[in-house]
């Protein structure tokens, strides 16, 4: 019996790759650094307006992204409509401020819960299908939504938009917002790590490894994708909802952009979908590529078509996304980036 | 002695569009036996077990385990209810270390309501160290040679405390040693007193270790009874190597 006792290795959850595996507490510390520097960042001298407003921009990506690593990268399921969640999310709180009147917080609420209630919606129908079926299923959504929130004028506003009353007292507005957006981005990093720890992210993690096998495991797997789509419809929700209070502006060719799906896939995917902190430090990734690609090509398009490049390098080198270096769980090295090739082949 | 039932089929049919892939089987599985299901390739075997377990929607007939009713539910409702299965090719959830893998069985099975994600990690040590892989326990999946995954389907089955276990073919791929060693853990599952249906085309497993064999060809039932008795019963051959060779197996018999 003490035999037995004494031969228990120390429990190593490998579900949280990057966080306890490798160098996690030289990490950890280097990332809660990082925190402090963005909680007073707004307080240092040389934080311009400029920087808060870039800063805003990524934290909210951040949030997408994470909300996004939910379905797309712990279940497994391609989504590409998530922008729908994002539209819902701009559109339910201004409705709820110029329409019932309401102040932000309460319409904030109004316009996650109305994106996590289409995504259960959505989900149920939609989550019956696999691969591509899925994805274009999501583009399709994504579209139509924007389409009739675009149409539908006497709701919507239509090609007029809605306005927003102004965050008031306004000189604290960059701030109010900036640290709204961490906020959510950091409560994102929590949420992701609370649910790892739950039955629920064994459900995901198993059901985008093998949705047969963990459905005949006990997993009911139905509820666990809908969880999962309705979660990233959450953060996206929110994200939208903060978007749309600090451009006081909702216009449906703005908040439906289906480039805003492929920001957060790319984040999520640069940074390594599937862990906690990749599509976090993948938003950073991201924004600083796209920022040094147009400074130092301005010209045309032809950034767009080195991001591509860069995009597709990624994908073949690295398919986890560069939490596998960050993390210590790969070497860089001429041999793992060909090691990473020969083991994702598709 | 009456012994007690714990499964039985009712004309299971399955139809994949017009071919009948499972034709009206009627099965009886008793409490504590080894039950071996044959039949050549194409026979049906793991198409029956995908209509019993859920995984596939059956077209008529009715499943009955432990006297409820259990046709049509969804996979995952039998699987809570104590039937488990391992997968002809194996599934393993190659993102997750051993331990966690075969935690989820443990997690969502028969009795995962009473187990936090905590509880199970540490519960299925003794699992692991069962099936011979505590060396490995904290391994990836994706670092397995076929062998252990095989072994691994079986934890994972295992972890989910089943009263009904299904074993798709469990032997197939391995060599004569690593049989031998998969039928004595067989036999040690069943020992724990678990009911077993195997599903295995190597023969020596079949006779080894199974009670009473259960022969499908072509979606419907062939024979049943004891394995000698079934492997020599000349319908069973001619399904398997054809008229032929049973004319010549019955000749040679006569003049030895």
């Amino acid at each position: 019996m003490s035999d037995r006792e004494k031969k228990k290795a120390p429990l190593q959850y490998s579900l949280f790759d990057g966080l306890f595996q490798g160098r996690q507490g030289v990490l950890l510390g280097l990332f809660t650094l990082f925190l402090i520097f963005l909680a007073i960042f707004p307080f240092l001298s040389f934080a311009s307006g400029f920087w808060l407003n870039t800063l805003t921009l990524i934290l909210l990506l951040a949030a997408m992204a994470i909300g996004w690593n939910f379905i797309g990268g712990y279940t497994g399921y391609a989504a590409f409509g998530n922008v729908a969640f994002f539209g819902f999310g701009a559109y339910g709180t201004g409705l709820s401020m110029t329409k019932l009147g309401l102040s932000f917080f309460p319409s904030l609420l109004i316009g996650a819960l109305a994106a996590m209630l289409f995504a259960i919606v959505m989900g149920l129908p939609i989550l019956r299908l696999k691969g591509h079926y899925f994805a274009i299923a999501t583009v399709a959504i994504a579209t139509a939504m924007g389409e009739i929130a675009d149409s539908w004028t006497s709701f919507t506003g239509g090609a007029a938009g809605i306005t927003l009353p102004f965050f008031d007292p306004i000189e604290w507005s960059g701030q109010f917002f900036y640290y709204m957006s961490l906020l959510l981005a950091v409560g994102g990093l929590l949420l992701t790590w609370f649910i790892l720890n739950r039955k629920m992210g064994y459900s995901w993690i198993a059901i985008r490894e093998d949705e047969d096998a963990a459905n005949m495991m006990g997993i009911n797997t139905t509820w666990a994708k809908v969880m999962a789509f309705a979660l990233s419809a959450l953060m996206a929700g929110l994200a939208g909802g903060i978007y749309a209070y600090w451009k006081t502006f909702v216009l449906a060719e703005e908040v439906f952009k289906i480039e805003y799906t492929l920001q957060m896939i790319l984040a999520a995917v640069l940074g390594g979908t599937g862990t906690i902190f990749g599509p976090f430090i993948g938003a950073f990734i991201y924004y600083i590529l796209i920022t040094l690609l147009v400074f130092f090509l301005p010209v045309g398009q032809l950034h767009a078509t080195i991001l591509g490049t860069i995009i597709i390098l990624v994908m073949v080198f690295t398919p986890k996304g560069l939490m596998d270096f960050i993390s210590g769980r790969k070497k860089i090295s001429i041999n793992s980036l060909l090691e990473n090739i020969r083991t994702y082949r598709v | 002695m009456e012994r007690e039932i714990l499964l039985e089929t009712h004309e299971a049919t399955k139809h994949f569009g017009g071919l009948a892939a499972v034709e009206k089987v009627n099965m009886k599985i008793y409490r504590g036996e080894i039950l071996g299901l044959i039949g050549p390739n194409g026979a049906g075997k793991t198409t029956f077990v995908n209509i019993i377990t859920g995984m596939l929607p059956i077209t008529s007939g009715k499943v009955i385990f432990k006297g409820t009713d259990i046709t049509g539910w969804p996979a995952y409702r039998i699987g809570r209810l104590g039937i488990a299965r391992t997968f002809q090719i194996v599934k393993p959830f190659r993102g997750m270390t051993v331990r966690e893998n075969v935690a989820v069985g443990a997690m969502f099975g028969h009795k995962g309501q009473t187990r936090s994600p905590r509880e199970a990690l540490e519960h299925v040590d003794e699992i692991i160290e069962f099936v011979g892989m505590s060396d490995l326990r904290d391994k990836h999946a994706d670092q397995l040679t076929l062998p252990y995954l095989k072994r691994l389907e079986l934890a994972k089955a295992l972890a989910m405390d089943p009263e009904l276990l299904f074993l798709d073919e469990v032997m197939a791929g391995l060599n004569t040693k690593e049989i031998e060693a998969a039928m004595e853990l067989v036999r040690k599952i069943n020992a724990r007193g678990i009911t077993i249906l195997v599903i295995e085309h190597v023969m020596k497993a079949i006779v080894g270790v199974t009670e009473r064999v259960f022969v499908l060809n072509f979606g419907q039932e062939l024979a049943q009874g004891k394995p000698e008795e079934v492997l020599n019963n000349p319908a069973v051959i001619k399904a398997y190597l054809g008229e032929k060779f049973v004319q010549r197996f019955f000749r040679q018999q006569q003049a030895a």
